[in-house]
């Protein structure tokens, strides 16, 4: 019953948003309950990643193989990669921009799938989406936790970009913070801090993958 | 100079007249947005950080002070304090945090979620056993923050540089000023009973401990997966900022291949 409050909460939300991007932006409202791509996208995801999260049948190691696995065919890696060097990647010399995407998968992958490793108790429920853009859609979701049903949901949202047929995460946030720009200002302050080495924020990358493992 | 202010800031345009709430504010907000979404945002966290070399130190100075009383503490009170009990110091922190939240719902000219927080307060405060239950979010009123900083940004004053302040954290100054205002708005300066004991103290080292104690794992996470924590606690801050200030609704949009 609180569910379907929440549910029912978030779709007026979601409608309201997109109300105020009509009138801000002059795009015709899509009715809150119509199917969007990136929304079943993300559901059905979602319950992939679940899956394998709480799969008890595969051993520890072999899950987080699997999940970062399972992350790789999701998200555009190299996007993300290089959205995060900012002005850097202008600069970056390309040897060392090959040696950096190899390097921020192995930390986004090591990164990303601690964080989601937590929450593989929860569920996670898509209630809308709004668009950002021709080809960028972002999925609205909130964690509910089966354990604790009075308890905050918090929002998490999906950046899905699509091009031609093809669907991928490019970002994703909580509570209002996104993890690509939380990643753009770690990096470039740390280059801003190393006179823009790339070499030195490679090792470091590699040096935290390590420590997450 | 007005838009960098604005795009640094990500607070609102338009005039600074505060005379009028309701309508007015609404237009202004509405107007803001859009300004927002047409202009992007295009400073660098150089230009809202002009302090960092003074706010680095201060910020290795609050990370010595969390590591060696703020934390331990937090951690002391996780392993001897029960959940249940926990729980109920966390909902009635909350509660008695709701007029504060209800003056600023008013001042920002947002009636709907006025009516909301004094719904959740008098729920709580009666069902909810003076606050220790959080009746309100399981009947469906789940209730929202709001403090006179996020009051000061939609009323159009600009965010200012980016301060970590001694103990504090991370703020700014438009943000010290609402947290100076709030103090001065919490109902538990104004307790007459057992005036010896300092209320207030008790309600804001309530709060931190609480807020400290249920955030352990994640800061860690954060910090164990930064390579420069400063920079990253910071756009935290920033981003976390600017989305309870937009009440959750969308950003302006940023171009997913980098400039």
């Amino acid at each position: 019953m609180q569910g379907m409050i929440v549910i029912h909460k978030s779709f007026i939300a979601s409608f309201a948003v997109v109300a105020t991007l009509v009138l801000s932006l002059g795009l015709f409202a899509r009715p809150a309950f119509a199917a969007v791509p990136a929304e079943q996208y993300i559901t059905d995801n979602i319950q992939k990643g679940l899956t394998i999260l709480n799969n008890t049948q595969l051993s520890k190691e072999q899950r987080k193989t699997e999940f970062q696995g399972f992350l790789l065919g999701v998200t555009d890696i190299n996007l993300i990669a290089r959205y995060t060097l900012g002005q850097y990647r202008r600069s970056a010399a390309p040897e060392d921009l090959t040696a950096f995407d190899a390097a921020f998968k192995d930390y986004a992958m090591a990164v990303y799938q601690s964080y989601f490793s937590k929450y593989s108790g929860q569920a996670l429920k898509v209630t809308g989406s709004y668009t950002l853009g021709a080809d960028e859609t972002v999925v609205k979701a909130v964690t509910v936790d089966p354990k604790k049903p009075g308890a905050k949901p918090f929002e998490v949202n999906f950046r899905v970009l699509s091009t031609g047929s093809r669907q991928v995460v490019v970002d994703f946030s909580v509570e209002g913070v996104w993890i690509r720009e939380l990643e753009r200002n770690d990096f470039t302050s740390y280059l801003g801090q190393h006179n823009g080495d790339v070499k030195a924020l490679i090792t470091m990358l590699k040096a935290k993958a390590a420590q997450s493992k | 100079m007005l838009r960098l202010t604005a795009c640094a800031s990500g607070a609102k345009t338009g005039s600074n007249a505060a005379t009028s709430w309701g309508g007015e504010m609404r237009k202004l907000t509405f107007l803001a947005l859009t300004g927002l979404l047409a202009a992007g945002c295009a400073a660098g966290p150089e230009a809202r950080d002009p302090y960092e070399a003074t706010n680095r130190t201060i910020f290795d100075f609050n990370l010595t002070a969390d590591r060696l009383a703020l934390r331990p503490t937090a951690e002391h009170y996780n392993a001897t304090v029960p959940e249940w009990a926990r729980d109920g110091v966390h909902n009635a922190l909350d509660t008695w945090q709701q007029p504060v939240v209800f003056v600023n719902d008013v001042l920002q000219g947002a009636p709907s979620r006025a009516k909301e927080t004094a719904l959740r307060f008098l729920t709580n405060t009666t069902l909810g056993v003076g606050g220790l239950v959080d009746v309100a979010s399981r009947i469906g009123i789940a209730g929202h923050d709001e403090d006179f900083g996020q009051t000061l940004a939609v009323w159009g004053a600009p965010e200012g540089p980016y301060l970590m302040l001694p103990l504090l954290g991370p703020s700014s100054p438009r943000d010290a000023a609402g947290l100076g205002v709030d103090i001065a708005l919490d109902p538990t300066n104004y307790i007459r009973v057992k005036r010896h004991v300092f209320w207030w103290g008790v309600h804001f080292y309530g709060t931190v401990l609480d807020a400290r104690s249920r955030n352990i794992d994640a800061l860690d996470g954060i910090e164990r997966d930064s390579l420069d924590f400063y920079a990253t606690v910071r756009s935290l801050y920033w981003q976390h900022r600017a989305s309870e200030i937009r009440n959750g609704m969308p950003e302006p949009a940023e171009p997913s291949v980098t400039e």
